[in-house]
């Protein structure tokens, strides 16, 4: 059986996609799985994003979502599945790759004896497309005092600070687990601006913003926040986790105009397996449908904001 | 042109609606008019802290309706009344849906026509006299002021 011709009509050669630069989405992941001490932590997951999207990663506490983050950073193994980050497998990140990446940890990683702005200057050596004057710029736009020693900066200013150190060299993709979970409205809303600042073809002006002129391709984003009335600005698409799977993945205003929250008598005869059917809320007697699958819905029951369909997928 | 969009980023209708919503009733009630430029892609999205993308969105739908025409070098102006006359853009097109929703509820709470007639005449007492001046549109400040 286990001849080589019937090995290789098992596995013929262009199962492996080689897709062209352009279709390549800036995040994929297949199949991920990871397990801690017989503790399944992810399970499954699959994952498409493409390049542009912002998305908001939401989920309870313990769901999954940093050890998703760290699975696609590369910096956790995961059991089986794999994931790529623009292309290239998460665990051997080319640093090509890292060049293009930015990456804000739940819990931030800064050279605490240093001041911030002597931070700033030692990272930017490592980073070709690293611009100083964006970075000061932003810290400046995130009122953050640069001339402070690290290790005496409160919790949401050593937040701020990795996010100007995230956002310094113009990554193509950022990932954020809470970036701003320790930050005032007012700054969290400079935060969100701060994400699509495209960096000025001025900022070419020190010499290093020119280097990727020519690269026009929108910034992908992956964050995860328990602010969702924050991501509701900024988010194209919510990737909703629920008990380390990936429960709900689509564009943010598709699942606002086809999901309808409706009496769960409404649905009756509809069991929770029928596609259609995103949820069941035994207890509130309600259910989350999705009317492109179930369009005798589309006018029944009320659409739900970001946080009324959290509570509804997480009952 | 000193304009801004009135968003509600926790609203069940997406924002990118929200803007198309708005630009169709600043053009319906005069308050657009042909020619006037909206603000750019950026100040929208700075000034309410929300995705550029979502604001491209609702300008290119805008666009593709005829209400809103892309002009180098100024940016997004209101078209020409004629070139969007497949668009239902006048006042009483716009309210029809909001009034059909309201009939259909009436009839399911079996409400008699009379009453919900009535009814609607309140609504629009409690609005106040707005049918003289077309500013109705911005409905920014509380009443008492």
């Amino acid at each position: 059986m286990n001849t080589p011709s019937t090995l290789h009509s098992m596995f013929p050669l262009p199962t492996m996609p080689t897709p062209t630069p352009m279709s390549t989405p800036a995040i994929a992941v297949q199949n991920l799985t990871l397990r801690l001490d017989h503790a399944t932590i992810l399970q499954d997951i699959c994952l498409q994003v493409p390049a542009g999207a912002v998305v908001g990663l939401v989920g309870r506490n313990g769901a999954g979502k940093s050890s998703l983050l760290r699975c696609l950073a590369g910096l956790a193994d995961p059991s089986s599945g794999s994931s790529q980050l623009l292309g290239c497998p998460s665990l051997y990140l080319t640093d090509a790759v890292r060049e293009r990446l930015g990456v804000v940890a739940q819990t931030p990683d800064l050279f605490e004896w240093m001041e911030v702005m002597e931070m700033i200057k030692t990272l930017g050596r490592a980073y070709p497309r690293w611009s100083e004057t964006r970075a000061l710029a932003l810290a400046v736009q995130l009122n953050l005092p640069v001339g402070r020693r690290i290790s005496e900066l409160s919790g949401g200013d050593q937040q701020k600070l990795s996010v100007v150190l995230a956002l310094a060299h113009n990554p193509d993709l950022l990932l954020l687990d809470e970036p701003v979970s320790s930050l005032d409205p007012m700054t969290r809303r400079d935060f969100m601006r701060a994400l699509f600042t495209s960096p000025l073809r001025s900022d070419g002006m020190d010499g290093i913003g020119g280097v990727d002129a020519c690269n026009s391709a929108p910034r992908t984003v992956l964050i995860s926040s328990h602010l969702l009335s924050d991501l509701e600005r900024v988010v194209t698409h919510v990737a909703f986790m629920r008990d380390g799977r990936l429960q709900l993945f689509d564009t943010w205003d598709a699942m606002l105009e086809n999901l309808r929250l409706v009496p769960l008598a409404s649905i009756a005869g509809i069991t929770g397996r029928t596609p259609g059917v995103v949820c069941t809320n035994a207890a509130a007697a309600s259910a989350v449908v999705d009317t492109r699958l179930l369009p005798q819905y589309a006018d029944a029951g009320r659409a739900l904001s970001l946080d009324a369909l959290f509570l509804e997928l997480n009952a | 042109m000193h304009m801004n969009f009135d968003i509600a980023p926790t609203s069940a209708t997406p924002i990118y609606r929200q803007i198309v919503e708005q630009v169709h009733r600043l053009i319906a009630s005069g308050q657009l008019l042909p020619g006037a430029d909206l603000p750019s892609v950026r100040a929208v999205a700075l000034a309410h802290a929300i995705n550029p993308m979502t604001v491209s969105k609702a300008y290119s739908l805008l666009e593709a309706e005829g209400l809103l025409v892309r002009l180098r070098g100024v940016g997004m102006v209101v078209a020409e009344a004629d070139g969007a006359a497949s668009a239902p853009n006048t006042p009483l097109a716009l309210l029809t849906p909001s009034l059909a929703a309201a009939a259909r509820v009436a009839r399911q709470l079996g409400v008699g026509d009379a009453d919900a007639l009535a009814l609607f005449q309140t609504c629009l007492q409690s609005e106040g006299a707005a049918a003289s001046e077309p500013s109705k549109g911005q409905a920014r400040g509380p009443k008492e002021a």
